[in-house]
């Protein structure tokens, strides 16, 4: 009877497991056949024409790219802040954990509000109107939680001994932190920034109201009115507008682009990870 | 910036300071006495061996000589050290720089993952005064004190976790010597080691004392007859660390006064002939 009940067991965690793979599957296979025959040397190269049923996706790649990076720029920093404040001077203070729960809050903030506040923030009280850098700081933003507790796992799961032979050679805190905290926990900051950036490449609400167009920009002039294209607004726009073939082809083409970028991200931050963990053992 | 405070540098020590000195410590963790009332004195230039069965707060002891412990604030420590004299734990001290003053070795070596080369600068190039062409040389005298250089001279920029761990663990004592400590606590610092690197250590302590002041935390009887010149042995009393006897090291080998150092030397015996259940 027992040995029933865990055979049915076994049975549907496997249905589960194999329900969430196929999900998976089911998608990037529908995104790969379709979209494979745009895919194109000028597709990458070309501008968009005739309202994105031709041409190809230049400026919406180089759009999202700069959107990015921005959020990189702006995330790295306070992150590295954040997470040497939590991890190291606040490693045994009371207000840590209260802190990390408003981190996990942030990361529950849906990506929507991310944009109304881009909006009221920096669309309309700073004049900026649409711009590059207002969805890049929001992006950053969003990625934030993420970035700074994979950072703060990686620098609480730092061997004591380190910490205890360079404090027993007289380094003070913030030589301990620039010679060993910080190098040893890169690869956190690494992967949770790629593997942020893989979640930030593909959103669509913080951007739509702050830092992008459809059509009729390419590289940004300047921070006030200078809107970019990108990858993920591009299919919203095209998907409202598919029963057109040609479009439809493009819309599953800038699917698969950004797909594709989503799983290179991720797929950078492996052998990193693994590059620098080697490095540690035998440079 | 800020000018620090710092513990007065004697260029002599009078004769009736000596050189590391605890008086009346008390060492608590979250409420748990770990060490009780201990008293100890350490002269220049000996070898003071601290023994004692385990979690008897040896460490704790060797880590409240240099305010280590404070990194893991659960700590508190009540009474006072002092070293040529001066409490280590007045406040105007600056505790990096006095771990400077008092280097430490650990049971396990640590090194970086990082060259040779620059594990021996590891410390010493955050100390001011040590200019970048002096580099070669300080690493050259660290590694030599710690008789280390012949074995590495060729490869001092290959990774300096390729060594063995004898190798590793001189490799730690020169990154100390490096940084130029009067005294050096040791915690245990063979038990990792196979029996030669073991003999390379005891060598280059009874070497090294001749220049600085040791404080070896051991557990092997053998290893304490061999390289200290004075003895604590520490036992535990109702959950605390406490001294139980102090002495010549000679004189509490061959006649502990206490009972409780005569059964611990009798079960270290009883340990060394039977063979180790494996």
């Amino acid at each position: 009877m027992r040995k029933w009940k865990n055979n049915v067991f076994v049975a549907v965690t496997g249905a589960c497991a194999l329900l969430s793979c196929g999900v998976l599957l089911l998608i990037v296979g529908a995104i790969f056949f379709r979209g494979l025959p745009a895919i194109s040397w000028n597709f990458f190269t070309e501008q968009i024409r005739l309202v994105g049923a031709a041409g190809g996706i230049f400026y919406n790649l180089v759009g999202t790219l700069i959107l990015i990076s921005t959020a990189l720029v702006v995330c790295t920093p306070v992150a590295l802040g954040v997470g040497l404040l939590c991890g190291v001077y606040g490693r045994h203070s009371r207000w840590r954990e209260r802190f990390m729960v408003l981190l996990h809050l942030l990361n529950g903030v849906p990506s929507i509000l991310f944009g109304i506040l881009g909006l009221i923030v920096f669309v309309k009280f700073f004049g900026w109107g649409k711009s590059w850098l207002s969805g890049g700081i929001l992006l950053g933003a969003m990625i934030l939680p993420t970035v700074t507790i994979a950072l703060i796992e990686r620098i609480e799961s730092l061997p004591a001994k380190y910490l205890e032979a360079a404090a027993g050679l007289g380094l003070n805190t913030s030589q301990i932190i620039w010679s060993v905290i910080v190098p040893q926990s890169l690869n956190g900051l690494i992967t949770g920034s790629l593997l942020g950036l893989a979640r930030a490449a593909g959103e669509t609400a913080p951007i739509m109201f702050t830092a992008t167009i459809f059509a009729g920009a390419t590289l940004p002039h300047g921070i006030k009115e200078s809107p970019v294209l990108s990858l993920p607004y591009h299919i919203f726009v095209l998907a409202q507008d598919s029963f057109d073939p040609s479009v439809g082809e493009k819309l599953w083409g800038t699917a698969l682009v950004m797909v594709g970028m989503v799983v290179l991200l991720s797929l950078i931050a492996l052998p990193m990870r693994l590059r620098i963990h080697e490095e540690a053992y035998h440079p | 910036m800020k000018k620090r405070t710092t513990l007065e540098q004697p260029v002599m020590t009078t004769p009736d300071h000596p050189v590391l000195e605890a008086r009346n410590l008390t060492v608590t963790a979250g409420g748990k006495t770990i060490l009780r009332d201990i008293g100890f004195t350490v002269q220049r230039h000996q070898v003071v061996g601290i023994i004692g069965a385990s979690g008897a707060g040896k460490s704790t002891l060797l880590k409240s000589f240099n305010r280590l412990l404070e990194l893991n604030p659960q700590f508190r420590v009540q009474g006072d050290v002092r070293l040529s004299g001066q409490s280590i734990y007045a406040p105007e001290v600056d505790a990096d720089e006095l771990r400077a003053r008092i280097g430490i070795i650990f049971q396990q070596p640590v090194v970086f993952p990082k060259s040779i080369f620059q594990n021996v600068l590891f410390g010493t190039r955050h100390h001011d005064k040590v200019l970048r062409r002096e580099w070669p040389d300080v690493v050259e005298r660290a590694l030599g004190e710690a008789s280390l250089w012949n074995e590495v001279k060729d490869r001092l920029h290959e990774s300096a976790l390729r060594l063995s761990v004898g190798q590793q663990q001189r490799l730690c004592l020169a990154r100390t010597l490096a940084v130029d400590p009067e005294v050096i606590l040791m915690d245990e610092p063979t038990s990792a080691l196979d029996p030669k690197s073991t003999e390379a250590i005891e060598e280059l302590i009874l070497r090294l004392k001749t220049t600085r002041t040791i404080v070896l935390v051991t557990h092997n009887l053998g290893q304490a007859r061999r390289v200290a010149d004075w003895l604590t042995c520490l036992s535990v009393r109702d959950g605390a660390g406490e001294i139980a006897e102090s002495g010549c090291c000679a004189d509490i080998l061959t006649n502990p006064k206490s009972d409780e150092v005569a059964d611990f030397f009798l079960s270290r015996k009883r340990l060394a002939v039977t063979p180790s259940p494996m």
